[in-house]
């Protein structure tokens, strides 16, 4: 009798708590998949959407943080009391929820990209590129420069500084 | 775009920061070029080429430009003449846009219209493929500028007669020594000019 009493609450709170680590496992997976998902490549993004994933990226770092500090601590706190598979079921949890907390600190969008770490320029001398090839070009102050169309089309973006003025090319 | 001091984005097309620390500023666009390299290389003797990193030099591409001309858009415009992937020039002037298709500038050659209430001139160059504009007006008056029927490549405008280079200088006659205004010129795929310049008009002969 006096142990049905005291092992009743225990399971439901168990249970309870193991409710709440779900959601806050949930919550956590979204506030990193949902902006992933609407900026994507390649894809429309709707002004209303664009919103939304702006605000999740720019708050669920914390957000990530909390939630899985808080998913953490019920993992630990239902630990000792569950069943094996129950605790492969936290575990499983824990990775999903740390792999959203670090990669909603991560610019992951920017992985496809190879910009130019320190652009380097030769004279038209020690240059090799066909007479027929496009390039972007600059003229500040004297100083004329060129950059491949062939060398844009896969860095996309170089920092430089033309005659005194500093520019960022794009294409 | 993102920026490494300040995390900001910013919007590639339009230079205007639309996320983070920064958001609302505006970078200023510069004046630019695109054309060909031999013809630069005239120009610009003392120019400088960006070098290739060594390490991605192997991925360069020159003839990328049909493969992206297959890639699904994004955002399309029907009931337009033109399709999501024709190449235009797009200009602006005093709020106005337009968009002129590159096929129609080249086998025009030079086209003078008015856009924003200004004279404004597109030519294709001595390559036949580098396109430049400038406002058509020299020493306060509109002119008018046309290819040179015969001999070498060249402009010549129809009130003095002198003659114009590529540059948008003129480089004898009674012009010589003045050079028009050169004009921000932005190649780019109907879809993506339309997407940001919703009042924009397209050129018609």
């Amino acid at each position: 009798m006096a142990s049905s009493l005291t092992e009743k609450p225990q399971s439901s709170n168990n249970f309870l708590l193991g409710i709440i680590f779900f959601f806050l496992a949930c919550a956590t997976v979204a506030l990193f998949f949902i902006p992933a998902y609407i900026i994507q490549p390649f894809k429309y993004e709707s002004a209303r959407g664009l919103i939304v994933a702006m605000a999740l990226k720019q708050y669920s770092p914390w957000l990530t943080l909390v939630t899985s500090g808080a998913a953490l601590i019920i993992s630990m706190m239902l630990w000792r009391k569950i069943s094996v598979w129950k605790k492969s079921l936290l575990v499983l949890g824990m990775i999903l929820t740390c792999t959203a907390a670090v990669m909603a600190r991560v610019d992951y969008f920017e992985w496809m990209f190879h910009p130019v770490a320190a652009p380097g320029f030769n004279s038209i001398a020690k240059t090799s590129l066909d007479d027929p090839e496009m390039v972007m070009a600059v003229k500040f102050n004297g100083d004329a420069r060129a950059y491949p169309i062939r060398e844009m089309a896969y860095h996309h973006i170089v920092n430089d500084v033309v005659g005194g003025v500093p520019i960022a090319v794009t294409y | 775009m993102r920026d490494e001091e300040t995390g900001t984005w910013w919007q590639q097309i339009t230079g205007k920061a639309i996320f983070g620390p920064m958001k609302g500023q505006q970078l200023e666009p510069v004046l630019s070029d695109e054309m060909i390299y031999a013809t630069w290389k005239l120009e610009a003797p003392n120019g400088q080429v960006l070098a290739p990193v060594t390490k991605d030099s192997k991925e360069y591409e020159s003839d990328w430009e049909p493969h992206v001309a297959k890639l699904p858009v994004v955002i399309s415009f029907p009931g337009t003449p033109l399709q999501s992937r024709d190449v235009v020039i797009g200009m602006e002037m005093n709020g106005a846009s337009r968009a002129y298709p590159l096929d129609s500038i080249v086998s025009e050659a030079v086209v003078q219209d008015h856009l924003g209430g200004t004279p404004i001139l597109l030519v294709v160059g001595p390559d036949g493929k580098s396109v430049r504009a400038f406002v058509s007006r020299a020493r306060s008056a509109d002119i008018e500028l046309f290819r040179n029927t015969s001999g070498q490549w060249g402009l010549t405008d129809s009130s003095t007669a002198s003659q114009w280079n590529f540059q948008g200088c003129a480089i004898s006659g009674p012009m010589r020594g003045e050079c028009l205004q050169e004009l921000s010129a932005l190649k780019d795929y109907w879809f993506d000019w339309r997407n940001y310049h919703a009042g924009t008009t397209i050129y018609k002969r």
